[in-house]
């Protein structure tokens, strides 16, 4: 009987982690394309392989070259790269940051209040989900215009925050369901006030989730091309304005060097974080 | 009560020090002030050699931004909500008539700039500024067909380009573009690319639906795909003769016999903008025949400016798709605008689309 | 006395919580909308943006009605609607399907392993997405990474025909929106309690009954939620559509961008865009009067 058992738990092991292997290929193959391709010496079509070289990482920081592929036909100059990229990362820190607190908050006082308009608030925040990124962009560009706010990362921030509250707040939100509010209601009862019960009971209950939160607002913001589109200012242009300006000549291997460039700052700051996460007794 | 004085003192402290570094934080993050010496220029993508930008930087100690839109009317869309913050623009001609009608645009006098006259007369396409009172004639081009030469070893037709994608389906794309694609249709029924004919129209619709089940794709971004030899024959700008006078062997551009669509765009002051002294230092310096020629190397479009096509090497002088003969001249069609007679083409267009 | 303190306190807090988020939505997210919804109701303007004069006819146009002469009865506009609904539907289910067992594979795993994998699985995202959708390009293409394997490898003899289809979207879009509903559902899997798989195990259930008694309905909420997530956005998008699906597919998102961006039609956007969000709305405001009371139950 306990060989059966065994050997079962053994299959489904077997099975969960080719599956999660295959999940893995699938996700990052098209990756893998990518940083193959950034070292691929052909300018003019990505697709078509002509020698390996490191050069377009060279030309991100160095600028473009003299001799024909690397010059400044096929590259960008790294002043130009830098504010790009540069302000991506500020309105997606910026942004998801503040629409963690704002979704996180939202969604304690619809989960463990009880009030008027609660069904309201539930629906409303669904809301900015449902609206089409062009309509959205679109509407908000007239508003901040109308309104005298003068274009630039402030508003696109604003436009990322209204709609990303309501992304964190859906999950945080699934997450609260699911835990036990018995340990809540103890605190409570020990006299604990609201803001202690939720530091110390709630909030480490709930973190995975604020976290994902986080991540998830963080990822939507790096790569939003249709909101951010018509809300950014002049000299506000984001990384992905950029290479979608790019795309109709079809993308040059400098670019996606430059995706890989980022990936790779990532992965050292997500592993940091991972150590740090790790080190904790 | 001097502990009440100091605290008050140093409230007020921590406020100012609070609303400092709120400021702060919203300059830092807003829209910095437009310093002296700022130009920004709004374009197409891929539709200004940088040089040209760094040349003009350093000779006057000008910041140059470059922000880019993919159609007139997103430029349009977003010019008209109001965004502010730009001093040039480059729209398509018909529509920088659109916009000097919405009052969009600011004379900019490039007919009194020096090197003017070089300016080719016929480039003053422009209903609403016949005189070039208000923008500079900057590049024009034509819509022909970027082709694969192993696939398709010489192309000259739209026929042949039809004909090739019933043999090959799916194996030639469009532009994604409701008058470039319709206007085709148009052409090869034999009426004008600005028929507000609804007749006229709906042949030009039938025409462009018997072909759909054959074309590929609508898209943009051909030259990587005619050059994989994933679509054999792309519809596309003259833009793409910079990579066949890179590949010849490989790739080959034309203008088809039936005839093609034109372009042309012209370098324009906003209304709006904010630097309109260094705005016009820019044209200016853009009517100088060795820029405009700089220029026209990297665009490898039709010249505008006549002394800049003599500097230009022979290679491209002699391009027949670049500088076509007048015979081939005469076939080419520009858009005007159609004003509410659009419909006409969006609802074929849309109808278009979904099959 | 104490009662009323820890009410008012509580009252407090609530307001507090909630202040925020009203800000925001009423300020950014009603009032704009609130546009959208008059700019639907109004004749487009010339040359885009509007004329401030009531023009009722956009609703009916999307119904099919000809506006004038120039047209006839052409239900295009629905035929595309239902066409998106088909493809958002679709994406959901695929990435449903991708997702749930990944989560927990995930949840199965030591604390250390487990935070290791949610980082390999979270990194590709970091990359920007443009990019990785210009990469399923790379991979389906007739002269692509994936037909050249398999022509190399004998599998086939003709370039499968894979990109600008229905197939291609659909593969983009659940690769697009598979962090979107990995991360609920997965938030909800990790929270579940093993004890109760055990438990139902030893009281002699199968595994597939386990899964469908036990797994399936605590799994619930993070399944809804994903859904959603990934439902919505699916709907109104065009990027995909018009670069993995070389704009032959389309969808009510590319009517919304073309009616914006190209045929000067405004209002006519306006409407298709509130007449989506409204057909949503009403899916969801079901999903909540459903889930509601088995909230207030407090059941699982």
């Amino acid at each position: 009987m306990k060989g059966r058992r065994y050997s079962a738990a053994r299959l489904w092991n077997a099975l969960f982690n080719g599956y999660g292997f295959l999940f893995l290929v699938f996700l990052y193959l098209p990756l893998g394309l990518i940083v193959v391709y950034s070292f691929n010496a052909n300018p003019i079509n990505m697709a078509v392989w002509t020698g390996f070289t490191f050069d377009w990482y060279a030309t991100i920081f160095v600028g473009a070259g003299t001799e024909g592929n690397f010059d400044s036909a096929f590259t960008e100059s790294p002043e130009r790269l830098y504010g790009v990229v540069k302000n991506s990362f500020l309105v997606a820190l910026s942004a998801a940051s503040i629409a963690t607190v704002i979704g996180t908050a939202t969604a304690i006082a619809l989960s463990r209040f009880n009030f008027l308009g609660k069904r309201f608030y539930q629906a409303l925040l669904l809301l900015p989900m449902l609206v089409p990124d062009i309509v959205l962009g679109i509407a908000l560009l007239i508003f901040f215009v109308g309104a005298g706010i003068h274009l630039g990362l402030t508003t696109i921030i604003i436009g990322h925050v209204t709609f990303l509250s309501s992304y964190v707040f859906v999950i945080v939100s699934a997450r609260l369901a699911g835990i036990d509010t018995t340990l809540e209601k103890a605190s409570a009862d020990l006299g604990a006030g609201p803001l202690t019960t939720f530091r110390r009971v709630t909030l480490p209950q709930i973190m995975p989730g604020v976290v994902g939160g986080f991540l998830l607002a963080f990822i939507i913001s790096l790569d939003d091309v249709v909101i951010t589109y018509f809300i950014a200012g002049v000299g506000s242009q984001t990384l992905p304005l950029f290479i979608l300006a790019m795309m109709r000549r079809g993308l040059r291997p400098q670019i996606t060097a430059l995706a890989v460039l980022i990936l790779l700052f990532s992965l050292i700051v997500a592993s940091i974080g991972l150590f740090l996460r790790n080190r904790k007794p | 009560m001097t502990t009440n004085i100091n605290k008050g003192v140093s409230e007020m402290t921590r406020r100012h020090f609070r609303i400092a570094g709120a400021a702060t934080a919203f300059a830092f993050f807003g829209q910095m002030a437009t310093a002296e010496g700022q130009l920004n220029i709004y374009n197409w993508g891929d539709y200004i050699n940088p040089e040209v930008l760094d040349a003009f930087s350093e000779e006057y100690g000008v910041e140059v931004t470059l922000d880019t839109y993919s159609t007139n009317e997103e430029m349009l869309a977003r010019i008209q909500a109001g965004a502010t913050g730009y001093d040039l623009v480059l729209p398509s001609v018909h529509m920088h008539d659109i916009m000097q009608q919405l009052g969009l645009l600011q004379p900019a006098y490039p007919n009194q700039m020096p090197g003017w006259e070089n300016i080719d007369p016929a480039a003053l396409r422009s209903m609403e500024d016949p005189d070039g009172d208000y923008c500079l004639p900057y590049a024009w081009g034509a819509v022909g067909i970027l082709y694969n030469k192993t696939l398709i070893p010489e192309l000259t037709s739209w026929d042949q380009f039809f004909a090739y994608a019933r043999e090959n389906p799916g194996k030639v794309s469009m532009l994604d573009d409701l008058r470039e694609t319709l206007g085709v249709g148009l052409i090869m029924t034999g009426a004008s690319v600005n028929s507000r004919d609804a007749d006229e129209i709906a042949a030009a619709e039938a025409y462009i639906l018997e072909q759909v089940p054959n074309i590929g794709a609508f898209r943009y971004d051909v030259i990587p795909l005619v050059t994989a030899g994933d679509i054999a024959a792309g519809h596309y700008y003259v833009g793409g003769v910079l990579n066949v006078l890179q590949s010849p062997e490989l790739l080959g551009f034309v203008i088809p016999e039936e005839g093609a669509t034109m372009y042309q765009e012209d370098l324009c002051l906003l209304a709006t903008a904010p630097n309109v002294e260094n705005a016009r230092l820019f044209m200016e310096f853009m009517l100088r025949p060795e820029i405009a020629a700089r220029n026209a190397e990297r665009l490898t479009n039709g010249p505008v400016n006549l002394a800049a096509n003599d500097l230009l090497p022979e290679e491209l002088r002699s391009n027949p798709s670049i500088n076509p003969s007048p015979e081939v001249r005469a076939t080419l069609q520009i858009f005007e605008d159609m004003g509410s007679d659009l419909r006409l083409y969006t609802r074929a267009w849309d109808r278009i689309k979904t099959n | 006395m104490m009662g009323g303190t820890v009410r008012s306190r509580r009252r407090k807090a609530l307001l507090l919580l909630l202040a925020p988020i009203s800000l925001i939505l009423g300020l950014f997210f009603l009032i704009p909308l609130g546009i959208v919804v008059v700019y639907s109701f109004l004749e487009p303007g010339l040359y885009g943006g509007v004329e401030w004069t009531w023009y009722p006819y956009n609703y009916g146009r999307i119904l099919g009605w000809p506006l004038n002469a120039y047209e006839e009865f052409d239900p295009i506009y629905l035929a595309i609607f239902l066409n998106s609904l088909k493809f958002a539907l679709l994406t959901v289910l695929f990435s449903l399907l991708i997702c749930y067992p990944a989560a927990f594979w995930v949840s199965r795993m030591s604390q250390r392993r487990k935070s290791f994998v949610m980082f390999l699985i979270t990194l590709p995202f970091f990359a920007s997405l443009l990019i990785r959708i210009y990469a399923w390009l790379l991979l389906l293409r007739p002269t692509g990474f994936i037909n050249t394997v398999l022509e190399t490898l004998g599998v086939i003899s003709q370039p499968l025909d894979m990109i600008f289809s229905g197939f291609a979207v659909v593969l983009g879009m659940v690769y697009i929106f598979t962090p979107f509903m990995f991360l609920p559902i997965y938030a909800n899997v990790e929270k579940l309690d093993y004890q109760l798989l055990r438990a139902s195990r030893d009281l002699g259930a199968s595994p597939l009954d386990t899964f469908l008694r036990v797994i399936l309905p605590l799994t619930a909420p993070g399944i809804m939620a994903g859904s959603i997530i990934v439902f919505i956005p699916a709907l109104g998008n065009f990027i995909v559509p018009s670069f993995l699906g070389g704009s032959k597919v389309q969808m009510t998102g590319n009517l919304i961008e073309r009616a914006f961006l190209q045929s000067r039609d405004w209002p006519f956007g306006a409407a298709l865009a509130l007449l989506i969000m409204a057909s949503v709305l009403l899916v969801l405001m079901l999903y909540i009067m459903r889930s509601a009371p088995a909230h207030e139950r407090g059941a699982t």
